[in-house]
C-alpha cells in the first residue's frame, strides 16, 4: 500500500461525493426522516386509549369510577353511551377500543359488601397495546374503592427507562437501523457504479492495488456514515429526550467499529454484484430488511423461536442494538459489553476479509 | 511488446477467445478487428493483464501477465470502451487522478499534462467537469489520462466509437504522433477504416483468430471476388443475382450492386457475370469479412412479397425545434422525404438524430415548426398518425421474456389486426424478413443481434405503413447481416414507403437516396451522395466522412 | 377504447407475468414464508422472557414462589444469582431482563402477615415488554396468595370485580393481528411494486416507445397493466386464507365483501404503483422510490401499532395511505365480522385514492411522452 496512491483516491471519491449533492443531501436527510418517523410513529406505550362507558347504574359510585378512568393518562373516555347495542357498534368500527360497563345495583352492591362485578370491554384486535390496556383497567377497577390487601408487599423498581417511554426504546436501536440503511447502500452503489462505467478497470489496469482501491472507498464512506451516526445520535437524544448514561467515547469507539461494519457489507455487495439495480437490491435485503425485523430493534429477540433467534445473530445490527442501549440507557461500560463489542469487531474482520479477497479476482 | 502463445479465456463454457498466438513487435501500430461479441475486449484485457488466460501464457513487456501483473499495469496505458471518466471530476482533476495513481512528481505532471492537454485541444476547458464535454472531447481526455506515464505501450478498445468524425479524426492523429515516438499501439476496433491505418491486422471472429496480416494482404484473399453492377434499376438487379445466382453479401447501392462470388473455389471468368455487365471491384476488410462469415452465416431466405402501400405519403419538417430546458436539441429543420425515398440522418452522438426522428413520429413533443405525415400533423391528429407509421428504435425494442409469434401477435393486436388479417400479416412480414427459419417459440432473448433486428423490423412493418423510422437499426450487427438489412430496406423503399435511418457508420450512407448531415441540433446539408460532394467542393470518390467533415469546414458552420 | 388492441395487451402481460419467475416467487413468498415467518418471530407478547432470581430465603415457601414465575410460560428462569449486586451485572449486560429478589425471612414473613417485600428489577429500556412484564408479575404474585393463603389472613372486604373480556382476540395472542397484518402488506408491496417495475421496464427496454407508436391508448395501457396484478392479488387470497386458518384466526365477516375490498385496495395500490413509473426513469429509481417510499407508508399506516397512538400530524397524513385503509378492513372483516354497513366509508376512501393517483400518474404520464 502507498500512501500517495491512496491519498489520491480518496481525493478522488471525496471530490466525486461532495460534487454530488443529491446523495450528499439523501445521506444527510434520509436519516432524520427516518429518526422521527419511526421515532414517533413506533408508540407502544398505552396512552389516551379511546374508551367509551356504559352506566347502567348512575349513582355516585359508578361515576366516581368512570372518574378514576378518565384521571390517567391511559385513557381518554370519548363518549358514554345509552345502550349496550351502541357501544357494540362503536366498538366495531373502531370508535373506542376499551369499554366499561357498570352493571345496575353497582352501588348497591358494594353498600352490602357483595361481589360487584364490573364489565370491562377490550378491543383485542391491536395485541400490542390490547393486553396492557386491559390490565391497566383491571388495576383501576380491583382497586375500587380503595387499594386491595395483600399478604406480599411487592417493590418494584424499572431500571434505565423508569417512565417506561416507548421513544427511549425505540431511537437507541434506530441508531443501529438508520446506520444499516444508508452506507452500505452507498459504497456499494459507488463501486457498482464504477464497474458500470468500466472506470474500475482503469483502476485495475493502473499500479493501484485493491488494498488501495478498498482503502480509498473506506474512509471517505466511513467519515460520511460517521458523520451520520453523530449526527442521528445527537438530535435523536436531544429531540427525544433520550437520556445518554453511558461513556460517549465509549460509544464513539463502538460506533467506528460498526461503521467499518456497514461499510464493509457495502463492499461485499459490490463484489458480488455487476449492476446497480442488483446491488441496490441485495444491499436493502440483506441489511435493512433483517435489521429492521430480527436486530432486536422492535420485537425482542428472546420471544422468537430458537431458530430465528440463531438467524438474528447473523446480522450485526442485532449486536449494535445492543450495544447502543446499553451504552445510552443503561450506562453500560466495556466490561459487560465486551461480548458483543468483540463479536462485531469479529465480523468486521470476517466480511472486510471477504470483500478484499472478492474484489481482488480481477474484475472487468 | 505482446506475446500470447495459445491463449485462450473461457468464461463458464463459453471460450470468449481461444487458441490465440501472437507477437506485436515494439513500434507497431496493431490492430484486432471483429463484430460486437467476437472477443475484441477479452483479447485486451488479456494484454493488460486485467484478465488471467484460462489457458496458454500471456507475455506483455517481457513479464508475465499473471504473475507479474502490476508490473505490467505500472508500463502501460489502456483505455476501455465507453467513457471511462470521473464525470464529477474536472478534467485536470481526472489527469491528477491518473497520475496520482502512477506517483508521478508534480513537475512531471505539470509538464505532461500541458503537453497532453495542448495536443488534445482541451486546454480552455481544463477546470470544466468530464461530465460536461462532447463525447469526441471525453474520448481524448480519456486518451490523453493513459498517456500521463509516458507508457511504452498503449491498449485502446473501441476508440472511435460514439465520437464525432472530427475528433476520431484528431484522435487518430495524437496515435500516431505517439507511434512515431516509439510507442506500441494495440487497438481494437470494428470501423474498417480504422484498421487500414493499423501496420497488421488481427481478424477475430466469434474468439478465434482468422487471419493475422498487412491490410492490405488480408485483402488479397478476396482480391477478385469482389463485382459491381452499375444500374439504374439496382433493387431489380439484385433480386436476380439472389434468385439466379450464387451471390454474396450483396449490396445494393442507388446506382449499383456490389456483391461477392458465393462458391468458396477461386472464381475463374464468367460469361453470366460478363453479361449483366459486371465489373471486378477493390476488396475491403468488410468484404473478407463478409467471404468468412460465409460458414457461420444464419440460414436467410430471399424477401417473399413486398408490402402493399396502399396511400403513400410524404415526410414533410416545417422549421421544427425541440428543446430540453436551454438545450436545443433540434435547431430549426426543415426536410421533405417523398414516398420511395431512403432518407439518411447521420452526425455523431448527440447531434439531434435521434431526437428529430421521435419528434418526427411523434415521441417527442415539437418546440416550435410543425412535422407532417401525409399532410396530416404529426402533434394534434397523434393516433390517426401512427396507424400509418412504423418505428424501429436503436435497441431493437422487443418483448425478451416474449417469443418471435408472441411478438408479433402482440403488435399485429397493437394495430387492430385480428384473425385472419393478423395472421397473413404475420406471415407476410416474416416471409419478407427472412425469419421463416427461425421456430415461432423461440424467445427473443435467445437470438442474435442480427435476428432481432430482423424481427423488430418485422414487427415494424405489420401494418404496411407508408412511414418507416429505423433508429440506428445496423448498430453491433456483423458485416453480412448489415448488408442483408439494407438490401431489404432498399426494397422497402422501392415498395412506396418513405424510409428515414440514422446511423453513425458514415459510410452507410452510401446507401440512401438523400442524407442529411447534422451537426449540434441542425441540419447542414441535405442532398443526394454526389449533390453533397458538389456542395461541398469534395471530389468524387470522397468518402462520406470526408463529405461531412468538409461539410463542417463550410463558412456558417462553426467548427467544434 | 378497441377491443381488439386491449385483447392483444391483456394476452401479452398474462404471458410474460406466468413466465416472470422471480415475480412469481416473490409473490408466493410474501404470501406464505414471510407471513408465517413473521407471525412466528415477531411478538409482543412476553415470553421467555429471562429472569435472575435471588432467593435469600430458601424456605419452602419461597421456593414455590419461584417455581410459580419460572414455570409460567412469560418467564425463563436464567440463573440463579449469589447476590442482588451480581444479579444487577446481568441485567445491565443483557443477560437477564427481569431480577426477583426473595428476601430472608420471607416464608415466615408471609405466614405471620408482618408484608414481606419481594424486589422486583425490570429492564426497562423495552418499555412495551417491562410493562407487561411489570404487570403479569403482579398477577402471579395474586395467585400465589391464593393458591398458598396466608396462615394469618384477614376477611376481604368488599370491592369491585373486574371481568375483563377480550373482545375479537379472547386470546391476546399477537399472531392473529400478525399474520393479517403481513397479508396486508404483502397485498401492498405486490400491488406496488408489480406494475411498477411492469412499466419501468419496458421503458428501459425502450418497447414504450414502440407502444406509443402504435394507436394504443394510455387507457387501454394502464388496464392492461393493472388487470394482471389485479386478478393475481385477489387470488393470493385463498392461499393466504391457509395460513389464516393454520394460526387459528376467525374468519367472522363475509369472503365475498373481503374479496371486493381487497380488489379495491389493489386497486389503490396500483394506482400507486403507476404513479412510482410514471415519475421514475430507471428500474433503479422505481425501487427506490418504492422501497424508501413504502417503508414509512407501512409504519405509518396501523400495521404494527395502531394509528391512534401517533402524534396528530402523522395520523392526518396516514389519511392518504390506502393501506391504513385496508388494515382497517382486514381486521374488522377477520377479527370483528364487519360488515358494509361498518366499511363503506373506508371501501370510499380507497376509491378515492385509487381514482387520484391514476388520473394524476396519467397526468404524468401524458406530459413526459407527449
Amino acid at each position: 500500500m502507498k500512501p500517495a496512491r491512496v491519498i489520491t483516491l480518496i481525493g478522488k471519491e471525496g471530490r466525486e461525493l461532495i460534487r454530488d449533492p443529491i446523495t450528499l443531501g439523501l445521506c444527510a436527510v434520509m436519516p432524520l426522516i427516518m429518526l422521527f418517523l419511526f421515532g414517533y410513529a413506533v408508540n407502544l406505550d398505552v396512552e389516551n386509549v379511546a374508551m367509551g362507558v356504559y352506566d347502567e347504574d348512575r349513582t355516585p359510585a359508578s361515576r366516581d369510577l368512570t372518574e378514576r378512568f378518565a384521571a390517567t393518562d391511559y385513557f381518554d373516555l370519548r363518549r358514554t353511551f345509552g345502550s349496550l347495542g351502541e357501544l357494540e357498534k362503536a366498538m366495531q368500527q373502531g370508535e373506542i377500543r376499551l369499554a366499561l360497563i357498570v352493571p345496575r345495583n353497582f352501588h348497591r352492591h358494594l353498600l352490602e359488601g357483595a361481589p360487584a362485578p364490573t364489565q370491562i370491554l377490550v378491543d383485542g384486535s391491536y395485541p400490542a397495546i390490547a393486553a396492557l390496556a386491559g390490565a391497566y383497567a383491571e388495576a383501576i377497577v380491583s382497586a375500587f374503592p380503595r387499594p386491595r390487601p395483600s399478604a406480599i408487599q411487592p417493590q418494584v423498581r424499572v431500571w434505565y427507562n423508569p417512565s417506561m417511554r416507548s421513544s427511549h426504546y425505540i431511537v437507541p436501536g434506530l441508531f443501529a437501523v438508520i446506520l444499516m440503511a444508508f452506507p452500505p447502500l452507498l459504497t456499494a452503489l459507488a463501486i457498482v457504479r464504477e464497474k458500470e462505467t468500466g472506470t474500475i478497470s482503469q483502476i485495475f489496469a493502473s499500479p493501484a492495488t485493491s488494498a488501495e482501491f478498498v482503502a480509498g472507498k473506506l474512509v471517505p464512506y466511513g467519515v460520511v456514515a460517521f458523520f451520520e451516526i453523530v449526527m442521528v445520535v445527537a438530535i435523536g437524544t436531544l429531540w427525544f429526550d433520550v437520556p445518554f448514561r453511558g461513556s460517549v467515547l465509549l460509544f464513539l469507539a463502538a460506533a467506528m467499529i460498526y461503521v467499518l461494519t456497514t461499510v464493509a457489507i457495502g463492499l461485499l455487495v459490490s463484489a458480488v454484484t455487476s449492476t446497480q439495480l442488483s446491488a441496490m437490491l441485495l444491499a436493502l435485503v440483506v441489511t435493512l430488511m433483517p435489521s429492521f425485523l430480527f436486530s432486536g430493534f422492535l420485537f425482542p429477540v428472546f420471544t422468537m423461536p430458537l431458530a430465528l433467534q440463531i438467524y438474528s445473530q447473523l446480522f450485526p445490527a442485532t449486536y449494535f442494538t445492543e450495544i447502543s442501549r446499553g451504552i445510552v440507557l443503561k450506562g453500560a461500560g466495556i466490561d459487560s459489553l465486551a461480548l458483543p463489542v468483540s463479536l462485531l469487531f469479529l465480523y468486521t474482520l470476517v466480511i472486510f476479509a471477504i470483500a478484499t479477497r472478492r474484489l481482488r479476482q480481477k474484475v472487468a | 511488446m505482446i506475446d500470447l502463445r495459445r491463449a485462450g479465456r473461457r468464461y463458464g463454457e463459453h471460450w470468449a477467445v481461444r487458441d490465440i498466438d501472437l507477437t506485436i513487435q515494439r513500434g507497431e501500430m496493431f490492430g484486432i478487428v471483429g463484430t460486437d461479441g467476437a472477443g475484441k475486449t477479452t483479447l485486451l484485457q488479456l494484454c493488460a493483464a486485467l484478465l488471467d488466460p484460462t489457458e496458454g501464457r500471456c507475455t506483455v513487456l517481457g513479464y508475465d501477465t499473471v504473475r507479474e501483473s502490476k508490473a505490467v499495469t505500472s508500463r502501460i496505458g489502456y483505455m476501455s470502451q465507453g467513457f471511462t471518466l470521473y464525470d464529477r471530476l474536472s478534467v485536470a482533476e481526472n489527469l491528477r487522478f491518473s497520475a496520482g495513481l502512477r506517483n508521478l512528481s508534480a513537475r512531471e505532471f505539470t509538464d505532461r499534462s500541458q503537453r497532453l492537454l495542448d495536443m488534445a485541444g482541451l486546454r480552455e476547458f481544463e477546470s470544466r467537469l468530464a461530465g460536461k464535454l462532447s463525447g469526441g472531447m471525453r474520448k481524448k481526455l480519456a486518451l490523453c489520462l493513459n498517456l500521463i506515464h509516458e507508457p511504452d505501450l498503449l491498449i485502446l478498445d473501441e476508440p472511435g466509437l460514439g465520437v464525432d468524425p472530427l475528433s476520431r479524426r484528431e484522435l487518430w492523429r495524437m496515435l500516431e504522433a505517439f507511434r512515431e515516438r516509439g510507442v506500441t499501439v494495440v487497438v481494437a476496433s470494428s470501423y474498417m477504416d480504422e484498421a487500414e491505418r493499423c501496420d497488421r491486422v488481427l481478424l477475430l471472429q466469434m474468439g478465434h483468430p482468422i487471419g493475422t496480416d498487412r491490410p492490405e494482404a488480408l485483402r488479397l484473399a478476396v482480391a477478385g471476388r469482389v463485382y459491381e453492377i452499375v444500374t439504374n434499376d439496382p433493387t431489380r438487379v439484385a433480386g436476380e443475382l439472389s434468385s439466379r445466382y450464387s451471390a454474396q453479401g450483396i449490396q445494393v447501392l442507388p446506382d449499383r450492386v456490389r456483391f461477392q462470388h458465393g462458391s468458396t473455389e477461386a472464381p475463374g471468368p464468367d460469361p453470366r457475370l460478363d453479361s449483366m455487365g459486371a465489373r471486378t471491384a477493390d476488396a475491403t476488410l468488410e468484404d473478407l469479412f463478409v467471404f468468412h462469415s460465409n460458414e457461420h452465416a444464419e440460414p436467410f431466405a430471399a424477401w417473399g412479397e413486398l408490402p402493399n402501400v396502399e396511400t403513400p405519403g410524404a415526410i414533410e419538417a416545417d422549421d421544427v425545434s425541440v428543446t430540453f430546458g436551454g438545450f436545443r436539441a433540434v435547431d430549426h429543420v426543415s426536410l421533405v422525404a417523398e414516398p420511395g425515398t431512403l432518407l439518411a440522418l447521420l452526425g455523431p452522438n448527440g447531434a439531434g438524430k435521434t431526437t428529430l426522428i421521435r419528434a418526427l413520429c411523434g415521441l417527442q413533443p415539437i418546440s416550435s415548426g410543425e412535422a407532417r405525415i401525409a399532410g396530416t400533423p404529426v402533434t394534434t391528429a397523434a393516433t390517426s398518425v401512427r396507424q400509418r407509421i412504423g418505428y424501429m428504435s436503436q435497441r431493437f425494442s422487443l418483448y425478451p421474456d416474449l417469443t418471435v409469434g408472441e411478438n408479433m401477435e402482440f403488435f399485429a393486436a397493437a394495430y387492430g389486426l385480428t384473425g385472419s388479417a393478423s395472421e397473413s400479416a404475420i406471415f407476410r412480414a416474416r416471409a419478407l424478413t427472412g425469419l421463416e427459419p427461425v421456430a415461432p417459440g423461440t424467445r427473443v432473448e435467445a437470438m442474435s443481434g442480427a435476428t432481432r433486428q430482423r424481427l423488430a423490423l418485422a414487427c415494424s412493418v405489420l401494418h404496411e405503413p407508408a412511414v418507416l423510422f429505423l433508429d440506428e437499426p445496423t448498430s453491433g450487427v456483423d458485416p453480412l447481416s448489415r448488408f442483408r438489412f439494407w438490401q431489404l430496406i432498399r426494397a422497402l423503399a422501392s415498395a412506396g414507403m418513405v424510409i428515414v435511418v440514422t446511423t453513425h457508420y458514415l459510410e452507410e450512407a452510401r446507401y440512401c437516396d438523400r442524407i442529411g448531415l447534422m451537426d449540434r441540433g441542425r441540419l447542414i446539408a441535405l442532398g443526394s451522395l454526389p449533390e453533397l460532394r458538389r456542395q461541398t467542393a469534395s471530389g468524387d470518390t470522397d468518402s462520406v466522412e470526408t463529405v461531412f467533415l468538409n461539410a463542417l469546414r463550410r463558412p456558417g458552420v462553426a467548427p467544434s | 377504447m378497441s377491443f381488439v388492441r386491449l385483447v392483444g395487451l391483456l394476452r401479452k402481460e398474462a404471458v410474460q407475468f406466468l413466465r416472470d419467475r422471480l415475480v412469481l416467487a416473490l409473490v408466493l413468498w410474501l404470501y406464505t414464508v414471510e407471513a408465517v415467518l413473521c407471525t412466528y418471530a415477531l411478538s409482543f407478547e412476553v415470553e421467555n422472557l429471562p429472569v435472575a432470581v435471588v432467593d435469600q430465603d430458601r424456605s419452602l415457601s419461597s421456593r414455590k414462589l419461584i417455581d410459580l414465575f419460572t414455570l409460567s410460560d412469560a418467564f425463563e428462569l436464567a440463573d440463579h444469582a449469589a447476590s442482588p449486586r451480581e444479579a444487577a451485572t446481568w441485567l445491565e449486560s443483557g443477560r437477564v431482563n427481569m431480577v426477583m429478589i426473595v428476601p430472608g425471612g420471607f416464608g415466615r414473613a408471609y405466614h405471620t402477615a408482618t408484608l414481606p417485600a419481594i424486589q422486583f428489577l425490570f429492564d426497562g429500556t423495552n418499555s412495551n415488554t417491562a410493562a407487561n412484564a411489570r404487570l403479569y408479575a403482579m398477577e402471579l404474585l395474586r395467585r400465589f396468595e391464593l393458591e398458598h393463603p396466608s396462615l394469618s389472613a384477614g376477611p376481604v372486604p368488599h370491592q369491585a370485580e373486574p371481568i375483563i373480556r377480550t373482545w375479537y382476540n379472547p386470546d391476546q395472542t399477537t399472531s392473529a393481528f400478525m399474520v393479517l397484518s403481513m397479508i396486508a402488506l404483502a397485498g401492498m408491496m405486490v400491488g406496488v411494486i408489480h406494475p411498477a417495475a411492469s412499466i419501468v421496464r419496458e421503458r428501459e427496454r425502450g418497447t414504450i416507445e414502440q407502444l406509443l407508436v402504435t394507436p394504443i391508448r394510455l387507457v387501454e395501457l394502464f388496464t392492461a397493466k393493472t388487470a394482471p396484478t389485479l386478478l393475481m392479488g385477489t387470488l393470493a387470497l385463498f392461499p393466504s386464507l391457509l395460513i389464516v386458518a393454520w394460526f387459528d384466526v376467525p374468519l367472522r365477516g363475509s369472503f365475498a365483501l373481503f374479496m371486493v375490498l381487497t380488489a379495491l385496495f389493489l386497486l389503490s395500490a396500483i394506482g400507486l404503483g403507476v404513479m412510482i413509473a410514471a415519475v421514475s426513469q430507471t428500474l433503479q429509481q422505481a425501487l427506490l422510490l418504492a422501497f424508501f417510499g413504502l417503508f414509512p407508508i407501512m409504519f405509518l399506516s396501523g400495521t404494527l401499532t395502531p394509528v391512534e397512538s401517533m402524534p396528530s400530524v402523522l395520523q392526518t397524513l396516514s389519511l392518504a395511505s390506502p393501506l391504513r385503509y385496508y388494515m382497517d378492513i382486514i381486521l374488522s372483516v377477520f377479527l370483528k365480522g364487519a360488515g358494509w354497513a361498518e366499511l363503506w366509508d373506508e371501501a370510499l376512501a380507497l376509491l378515492a385514492i385509487g381514482t387520484g393517483l391514476f388520473c394524476l400518474s396519467a397526468m404524468v404520464f401524458k406530459k413526459r411522452v407527449t
